[in-house]
């Protein structure tokens, strides 16, 4: 493994003879709208674009996830995983237009995670342009219904049905080049809705106001006590309300993330949520309701194993300070179902959230050939011995 | 009037996407085609069409000989960027720079002539924002596939439903509509079987393009249709169904300006052709009013509407292409 490793940097170069490949699948991926629920165009765009990289087997499993299989060499070896969802927070469905230039591309969802997407697109053409071989069959898989109210399902069912054991995965994710992911909090994203009704506005001496009420509930999550240790902490992440300057507001909504790496704190924090929610709900006869949009059981590759102590040399070899840090995407389902693996992300980029999202496209080389430098790894064994 | 060349002449891009098809037939029939992408600050769109079509057409499937970029002058960086992309990049005005100099989307496309190698030359307009391969490949197919076909012209999807599952386009632009398909109704009526007769994106053989003038503006899509239809007839056109198109939306103004151009060039060939006489010569401003203050103000355009002679009568481009056969003299002389 170790020669692999000292070859990385050599790869970068042939990688980057590939150049308009792969810009044009993160090109022709990103432009095909794929909002969580609606991810079919994109999916089908993916399966077309694996069959014309001849790839071995392409399929969906029963959720409809796409998937392509890269066959190896040793068919007693089982599959390594390459994971990257399909689906981007931007909610418009009609095509959307990138702008390419000298350096960097531009577009609505690239970072998150059309990037990901077309990356992984292209390593069929990136294998063979590099002649290279696997024992494992290379999964690649697409994951639908990834994010927000997705809730991680794509994932969760294609881990959850596969028929073998797997051997390892790779999340890729467009941001940020560094990232080693190999742990997840546990987590609990929920919302709060509160509705003035009319028969509520009739009762109450004084009309309740939903932005007000909202704010209630702001306050008492602020003074929840936290454990620092597990570590715990709530965001606080979206609100809006109310319908004009000059109206009471009818109803408000607030968006917020309690995460730990204990899942036991999280569901305690959770539960003292929901008692304040009723409390509140109870004083100001506000119809007020509590939801459970997405969570995570916390999950974690020890800071050792095998597999991340080879990830961070493979980092560090292509001259990529590692960086690690908890994230609540697809690796959590992986570790959780004690299936070793990592998240990557691939380039550079800013505005990740907006229509203007950019990545910078040579540092992409890099993170293209880490990844590979990863299967690698995963392909010789250190994800077997645990 | 049949709609007999509709029917038979008319594809869907989709009828060409094997591409490994097209690839053998370009070798069998040992041609060269060449992209030409003219461009006037267009350093948004530029390098993503040249991508694309390099890695699908020249990196993956090889039916591309080169992608040329030929520019008017852009004060953005339309050149520095489709160069670092690996287009061949040049100025208009570098090209036979001893002729005198013009500057439009005509004068580029006939000057392509000249520094282009192939058989089949493809120009497509550089500010497609939804830009596909099929662009390309599917104005290729009929080329490649009918041996009768010399000239292929791109419509696009402006859809209305004519049956369960089927779409199709109910026509151009506002342009087309109310200035080109009237025209064609009254002179040339075959021609309104071309859907979208002003769409910039065609293809066809060196032979066909080194053989007509080339107006320097606007009227260089009106008169292509016009003099391709008068020398070889209607038969050796095909038209393609590229899907859908997105690009910069013009007010009406511009088009206006348009407008005029393209009604100036249409009766300048009319006139050539014998087939109308006009007493005096046709005036050259476009004069449109803005209302400033109160009072109407004339917002003159001047649009002299040069073109430029069959490429085939230069004798530099004569030489370079080594094209004194004798069919060539005989035409010339004719």
């Amino acid at each position: 493994m170790n020669n692999f490793r000292e070859q990385l940097a050599d790869l970068v170069d042939q990688i980057r003879s590939l150049r308009e490949i792969i810009i044009t699948n993160i090109v022709l991926i990103g432009q095909t709208p794929a909002p969580t629920f609606r991810e079919k165009k994109r999916s089908k765009l993916f399966m077309e674009r694996l069959a014309e990289f001849q790839v071995d087997e392409i399929t969906t499993d029963g959720y409809r996830n796409p998937i392509g299989i890269i066959r190896g060499t040793d068919a007693s070896k089982p599959p390594i995983f390459v994971l990257a969802h399909m689906d981007t927070f931007y909610e418009k469905v009609h095509p959307l237009n990138y702008m390419i230039k000298a350096d960097t591309i531009t577009g609505a969802g690239l970072l998150d995670n059309s990037v990901g997407v077309g990356v992984m697109t292209s390593l069929p053409a990136i294998f063979k342009k590099l002649e290279l071989k696997f024992e494992s069959d290379i999964v690649l898989a697409g994951t639908i219904q990834s994010i927000g109210k997705g809730n991680l399902r794509g994932v969760r069912h294609l881990l959850k049905t596969w028929p073998t054991p797997i051997r390892g995965g790779v999340c890729i994710e467009g941001i940020e080049l560094g990232r080693l992911n190999y742990y997840s909090d546990g987590m609990i994203r929920g919302e709060i809705g509160c509705i003035i009704s009319d028969e509520s506005k009739r009762l109450s001496e004084y009309t309740p106001n939903a932005i007000i009420i909202i704010n209630e509930v702001i306050n008492k999550i602020l003074n929840l006590k936290l454990s620092q240790r597990p570590r715990s902490r709530i965001v606080i992440g979206r609100i809006n309300g109310g319908a004009n300057h000059g109206r009471l507001a009818p109803e408000a909504n607030l968006g917020f993330e309690i995460r730990s790496d204990s899942y036991r704190v999280v569901k305690d924090l959770f539960a003292e949520i929901r008692d304040i929610v009723e409390g509140i709900g109870h004083r100001y006869e506000a119809e007020i309701n509590l939801k459970t949009i997405s969570n995570l059981k916390a999950a974690r590759l020890k800071h050792n194993h095998p597999l991340v102590k080879e990830a961070a040399a493979v980092l560090n070899a292509l001259g990529i300070k590692p960086v690690t840090k908890p994230t609540e995407s697809a690796l959590s389902i992986f570790l959780s179902r004690k299936i070793p693996a990592v998240t990557l992300g691939v380039t550079h980029g800013e505005n990740r959230y907006k229509d203007n999202a950019t990545m910078e496209i040579e540092p992409m080389y890099k993170g293209i050939a880490q990844i590979i430098g990863v299967l690698k790894a995963i392909d010789s064994g250190v994800c077997d011995e645990q | 009037m049949s709609n007999n060349w509709l029917d038979k002449n008319t594809f869907h891009y989709s009828d060409f996407k094997d591409l490994n098809r097209l690839v053998a037939e370009k070798e069998k029939k040992g041609l060269k085609i060449s992209l030409c992408l003219p461009t006037l600050n267009e350093e948004k769109t530029i390098a993503k069409e040249i991508i694309i079509m390099k890695s699908e057409l020249m990196t993956r499937y090889p039916l591309l000989d080169e992608i040329v970029v030929v520019d008017s002058g852009s004060s953005d960086q339309t050149r520095e960027i489709a160069r670092s992309y690996g287009a061949d990049v040049y100025q208009a005005t570098d090209i036979l720079p001893q002729l005198e100099q013009f500057k439009g989307k005509g004068e580029n496309l006939w000057k392509a002539l000249y520094i282009t190698k192939g058989d089949i030359i493809i120009y497509l307009d550089a500010d497609i924002k939804n830009i596909h391969h099929r662009f390309a490949y599917g104005l290729l197919g009929p080329l490649l596939l009918y041996d009768n076909i010399r000239f292929v012209k791109a419509f696009y999807d402006r859809p209305i439903s004519i049956g369960k599952k089927k779409m199709r386009p109910t026509g151009g632009g506002r342009v087309t509509e109310l200035v080109i398909r009237p025209l064609f109704s009254l002179f040339f009526p075959e021609l309104t079987q071309l859907i979208q007769p002003l769409s910039g994106e065609y293809a066809g053989f060196r032979e066909v393009f080194e053989r007509i003038p080339f107006p320097i503006g606007y009227g260089v899509e009106t008169s292509m249709n016009m003099d391709i239809y008068e020398k070889w007839g209607l038969d050796v056109m095909a038209q393609v169904d590229l899907d859908r198109r997105i690009h910069r939306n013009q007010d009406t103004k511009a088009l206006g300006r348009m407008a005029f151009v393209i009604l100036k060039t249409f009766i300048n060939r009319k006139i050539r052709l014998g087939l109308i006489d006009l007493k005096d010569d046709l005036y050259d401003e476009m004069i449109q009013y803005n209302l400033v203050r109160d009072q109407y103000e004339p917002d003159i355009f001047k649009i002299e509407g040069y073109e430029r002679p069959p490429i085939i009568e230069i004798p530099d481009y004569r030489e370079k292409f080594n094209v004194e056969r004798p069919e060539v003299q005989k035409y010339l002389e004719a």
